[in-house]
C-alpha cells in the first residue's frame, strides 16, 4: 500500500509546486494509473515515491512505513521503476540490463539466466536473438518492452512505471497491456502507472487519478470518472465521447439477455407459438448441421404479426446470419458492430454455443443506467 | 631582484614589446579565419565530402608537428622577422580554425538540415541561416583555441627575429636576468588570457539560447 | 637523400636526444595521468569545485609556453632543467586531462543514470559501472590531444637545458642548418604520432562494445 499524506513538490528555482499538497492511497495489489497533460507532476508524484527526488512537504508511507526511514537505494531495489525516456544502459547488452537489479540482490548466475529468458519471452523477443544485442541494436518499441523486463525483474512487489508502453505501436502495444493484465491478475502487485492516454488509463486502472497543474482533480475507479467527472476539466480530457467509453468498461455478457430459445428452419411457421411457450423473446434457427442461421426477435413477430408468412421470416432470419458477437466482446465493439451491419439485434456466442441475445435498446439502458450511478 | 632592470623590462622593453605581440597575433588570426573558414565550408559540401576526409586526417598530421619545428622552418625560405613569423603562424593558427568549421557544420543533425529544405531554403540559404549560424559557437572556440596558441608559439618569434615578448624572454634566459623573464612571460600569459576571456565571452554571447551547456 | 646521410652521421646524437625526449615525454604522461584523472573524477561530484578547478586548468593552458618554462626555472626548487620541464608539461596536461575526464563523465545521458539510480544502484557504483565506462571515449579523446601536445612542447624545454630533439630544431635555427630542423620535426611528429597510435589502439580494444556497434 502507499500512501500520500498532503505531499508537495516544488523544485529550487520555481515558485509554482510541481505537486501541490497531494493526498491519496493506492491499496495493495491494485492499479493507480495517473493521468493527464503534460508538465501537470505525474513524473514528480512517482519519483518522490522511490526518493529519486525528496518531497518538499508531506509524507510518503509503503506498507505504513515512512520512505525517509529506508535507505534509498534499498528501497529502489526493492521497487520496479520504469522511467519515461527507457534509460538502457548502452554499454551493456539487453541480458545485462535486465540483469542489473537480480545481480545488486546478489542472485547466482544460472538463477539470473533463467529468469532473463523468462522475461524476454514474456515482452515478445525471442532469447536466444535478443540476449547479445545492445540497446543501439533495437527499435524504440523493443527498447521500452526491455526497460519494463528490467524493472521486473525481481519480481517486485510495487511498480512504477512512466509512460512504459509510450513509444511503442498500437497493436503490440494492445498486445502489451493485455499481457499485463493477465499477469496483474495472477500477481497482484501494487502500481503506478503514468500514461497520457486516457483510454489506456480505462482499460488498464482499477483507479484512476486525474491531476491537472500538480493537483488531484479527480481519484475514483474508471467508471466513477466516466459517470460522474467532477468538473468541466475532467469532462474535457475524457472527451466528447464519455459515454461510449463507459460501454467499454463492459463486456457483452454483462447485459446480454438469457430468455432464448432454439428451433429448426422446419419449425419456423410455428415459432411465434414456441416462443410464447418458453417465455423467450428470441429464437434462434438452426439449419440442418446445428448451426445458427440466424435468429427471430419478438419484435419481428409483434410486427409482422403471429401469421406472416414464412418468406418474411425466412429473409429476416438470413439477413442475420452474421449478425453474433461473442460474449468477451466489449459492449463498445458490440456496438459498433451493430452500426456496421445496420441491425438492432446480436446474438451471443461463447466460443460456437449460443448464450444469448443483446439488443441496442439493452446498450442504451445500460450506459443510461451507468450514467446515472 | 634588480629594480633598475626591472624599470628597463617594464618601461622600455615592454610597450614595444606587447604591442608587437599583440599585433603578430591579431593578423595572424585573421589571415587564418579568412583562409580557414571558406576552407572548411567549401569542404563541408557534399561534393567534397571525400576530399575533406583526407584533408581532415592530414591536419591532424600537421597538428604533430610541434610549433618551434614551423617557426624554425620557415626561416631558410623567407628569412628573419615579422613576416616569416605571422607566415609561419597563420599555417598552424588555422589547423583548429579550420577543423572546427567541419567538425561544427557536420554537427548540424541532418533532420535540421531537412526540415530547412523541405520548408524551401536553398542550400545557399541553408549554409547562412541554418548552418553557420548554429556552427559558430564551435567555430569561435576554433578561433579561440587558435588565438592561444598563436600568442604561446609567438613567443618562439623571438628566435628568427620576429619580436614581441619572446624578446624580453629570451633575453632574460640568455643573461638570467629573472626581471626580463617574469616581465615577458607575466605579459604573455596576460596576454594570452585576456583574449582568451573575451573570446570565450564573445562565444558565450552569440550561442543561440538553447543550445550548448 | 641529406636528410638520410644527416641521419646516418648522426644517428648516436640523435638517438641520444629521442631517448631524452622520449623519457620526457612519458615521465610527464604518467604523473599527468596518475594525478589528473582522479582530480577529474572527483570534481564531478561537486559543481563548484569543478568550476573552480576548471578554471584554474583553463588559465595555466593558457600561458605561452616558453613563458611557462622561464617562470619554472626562476623557482629556486626547480632551477633549470628537467625538473622545471617537468612541472610546466604537468600543468599544462591539467586542462585536456581533466577536462575532458569531468566533461565525459558529466556528459553520460541523465536518463541512463536516472534509471541505475532507481534501480537502487549507489552513486560510486554507478560512477565506476556506467559513467566511467561510457566517458572512454571522451577521455581517450583528452589523453591523446595531452600526448601529442606534450611531445610538441618538449621541445620548447631546450631553451631551459634539456638535452632533447628540440634541440635540434634549436641549433638548425642558429646554424642555418635545414636539415637538423626537419629531422628534428621528424622524429618529434615520429614520437607524437606513435604514441597517439598506441592509445588509438588500447581505445579501440578499452571502449565498450554497445558503443561501437549498431547504429551510428
Ligand atoms: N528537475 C526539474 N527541475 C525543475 N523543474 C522541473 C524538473 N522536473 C520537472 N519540472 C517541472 O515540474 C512540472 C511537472 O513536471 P513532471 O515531469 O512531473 O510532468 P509530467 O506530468 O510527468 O509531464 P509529461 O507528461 O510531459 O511527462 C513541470 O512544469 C516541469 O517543468
Ligand atoms: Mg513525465
Amino acid at each position: 500500500m502507499i500512501e500520500l499524506r498532503e505531499v508537495s513538490k516544488v523544485y529550487p528555482g520555481q515558485s509554482a509546486p510541481a505537486v501541490d499538497n497531494l493526498s491519496m492511497t493506492v491499496e495493495k495489489g491494485e492499479t493507480c494509473v495517473l493521468v493527464g497533460p503534460s508538465g501537470c507532476g505525474k513524473s514528480t508524484t512517482l519519483r518522490m515515491i522511490n526518493r529519486m527526488i525528496d518531497t518538499t512537504a508531506g509524507t510518503i508511507l509503503i506498507d505504513g512505513k515512512d520512505i525517509r526511514q529506508s535507505d534509498p537505494d534499498k528501497l529502489r531495489m526493492d521497487i520496479g521503476y520504469v522511467i519515461q525516456q527507457i534509460g538502457l544502459l548502452p554499454h551493456r547488452s539487453v541480458a545485462e540490463n535486465i540483469a542489473i537489479v537480480p545481480r545488486l540482490h546478489g542472485w547466482p548466475k544460472d538463477r539470473i539466466k533463467k529468469r532473463v529468458d523468462e522475461l524476454l519471452t514474456l515482452i515478445g523477443l525471442d532469447p536466444e536473438e535478443s540476449r547479445h544485442k545492445f540497446p543501439s541494436q533495437l527499435s524504440g518499441g523493443q527498447m521500452q518492452r526491455v526497460g519494463v523486463a528490467r524493472a521486473m525483474a525481481v519480481d517486485p512487489p510495487i511498480m512504477l512505471m512512466d509512460e512504459p508502453f509510450g513509444a511503442v505501436d498500437p497493436i503490440a502495444r494492445n498486445h502489451l497491456q493485455d499481457e499485463f493484465l493477465r499477469l496483474q491478475k495472477e500477481m497482484k502487485k501494487t502500481i503506478c502507472f503514468v500514461t497520457h492516454d486516457i483510454n489506456e488509463a480505462i482499460k488498464m486502472g482499477d483507479r484512476i487519478a486525474i491531476f491537472s497543474a500538480g493537483q488531484l482533480v479527480q481519484y475514483g475507479t474508471p467508471q466513477e470518472i466516466l459517470s460522474k467527472p467532477t468538473n468541466d476539466f475532467v469532462k474535457d480530457f475524457i472527451g466528447l465521447d464519455r459515454v461510449v467509453k463507459i460501454l467499454s468498461l463492459f463486456h457483452v455478457k454483462d447485459v446480454a439477455r438469457r430468455t432464448i430459445c432454439t428451433a429448426g428452419e422446419s419449425e419456423l411457421p410455428n415459432v411465434a407459438g414456441k416462443m410464447r411457450d418458453l417465455g423467450a423473446d428470441t429464437c434462434f434457427v438452426l439449419d440442418n448441421g446445428g448451426r445458427a442461421a440466424g435468429f427471430i426477435t419478438w419484435e419481428d413477430i409483434a410486427k409482422h404479426g403471429d401469421s406472416a408468412a414464412s418468406e418474411t421470416m425466412q429473409q429476416i432470419v438470413a439477413g442475420r446470419k452474421k449478425a453474433f458477437v461473442q460474449e468477451l466482446v466489449l459492449l463498445r465493439d458490440a456496438l459498433s458492430l451493430m452500426l456496421e451491419l445496420d441491425t438492432e439485434h446480436l446474438g451471443v456466442m461463447d466460443g460456437n454455443r449460443i448464450t444469448g441475445a443483446i439488443s441496442l435498446r439493452d446498450i442504451r439502458k445500460h450506459a443510461s443506467k451507468k450514467e446515472g450511478e | 631582484m634588480n629594480w633598475a632592470r626591472m624599470q628597463d623590462a617594464l618601461v622600455h622593453r615592454a610597450p614595444e614589446a606587447l604591442s608587437v605581440h599583440l599585433l603578430m597575433v591579431v593578423i595572424t588570426i585573421g589571415i587564418a579565419v579568412a583562409i580557414a573558414l571558406p576552407l572548411g565550408v567549401i569542404l563541408t559540401r557534399p561534393r567534397y565530402k571525400k576530399l575533406s576526409m583526407i584533408v581532415m586526417n592530414v591536419m591532424n598530421l600537421l597538428q604533430t608537428v610541434p610549433g618551434l619545428a614551423v617557426i624554425a622552418l620557415v626561416m631558410p625560405f623567407l628569412g628573419l622577422g615579422l613576416k616569416p613569423t605571422i607566415v609561419a603562424l597563420s599555417v598552424q593558427g588555422l589547423l583548429p580554425i579550420a577543423r572546427n568549421t567541419i567538425a561544427g557544420i557536420y554537427a548540424v543533425g541532418p533532420d535540421v538540415k531537412e526540415a530547412a529544405l523541405g520548408m524551401g531554403m536553398s542550400h545557399r540559404q541553408i549554409l547562412y541561416e541554418v548552418e553557420l549560424p548554429l556552427a559558430m559557437p564551435i567555430i569561435l572556440a576554433g578561433i579561440r583555441t587558435s588565438t592561444v596558441y598563436v600568442v604561446s608559439v609567438g613567443t618562439l618569434a623571438a628566435y628568427i627575429g620576429g619580436g614581441g615578448l619572446g624578446d624580453l624572454i629570451v633575453t632574460g634566459l640568455a643573461m638570467f636576468w629573472t626581471e626580463f623573464l617574469l616581465v615577458g612571460a607575466g605579459l604573455g600569459a596576460l596576454l594570452a588570457i585576456v583574449l582568451d576571456r573575451t573570446l570565450a565571452y564573445v562565444e558565450f554571447r552569440i550561442t543561440p539560447p538553447g543550445l550548448g551547456s | 637523400m641529406e636528410y638520410i646521410i644527416y641521419i646516418q652521421r648522426n644517428t648516436e646524437l640523435i638517438m641520444e636526444y629521442a631517448q631524452n625526449h622520449f623519457a620526457l615525454v612519458l615521465t610527464a604522461i604518467i604523473i599527468s595521468l596518475v594525478l589528473w584523472v582522479p582530480v577529474g573524477v572527483l570534481i564531478t561530484k561537486n559543481e563548484k569545485w569543478a568550476s573552480r578547478v576548471l578554471n584554474i586548468a583553463n588559465t595555466i593552458f593558457c600561458i605561452p609556453s616558453l613563458s611557462l618554462f622561464a617562470v619554472m626555472v626562476t623557482i629556486p626548487a626547480l632551477g633549470l632543467g628537467r625538473r622545471s620541464a617537468l612541472v610546466a608539461l604537468v600543468l599544462y596536461a591539467m586542462m585536456p586531462l581533466v577536462r575532458n575526464v569531468y566533461q565525459g563523465v558529466k556528459g553520460v545521458d541523465k536518463s541512463v543514470i536516472e534509471a541505475a539510480k532507481g534501480m537502487g544502484m549507489s552513486s560510486w557504483r554507478i560512477l565506476w559501472e556506467i559513467q566511467l565506462p561510457l566517458a572512454t571515449p571522451v577521455i581517450f579523446a583528452g589523453f591523446r590531444i595531452t600526448v601529442v601536445m606534450t611531445t610538441g612542447i618538449a621541445a620548447i624545454a631546450t631553451y631551459i637545458g634539456e638535452r632533447n630533439l628540440g634541440r635540434l630544431i634549436a641549433e638548425g635555427l642558429t646554424r642555418f642548418n635545414v636539415e637538423m630542423i626537419i629531422v628534428g620535426a621528424l622524429f618529434i611528429a615520429i614520437i607524437a604520432i606513435g604514441l597517439d597510435s598506441l592509445l588509438g589502439y588500447i581505445e579501440k580494444r578499452i571502449v565498450p562494445r554497445g558503443l561501437r556497434t549498431g547504429r551510428s
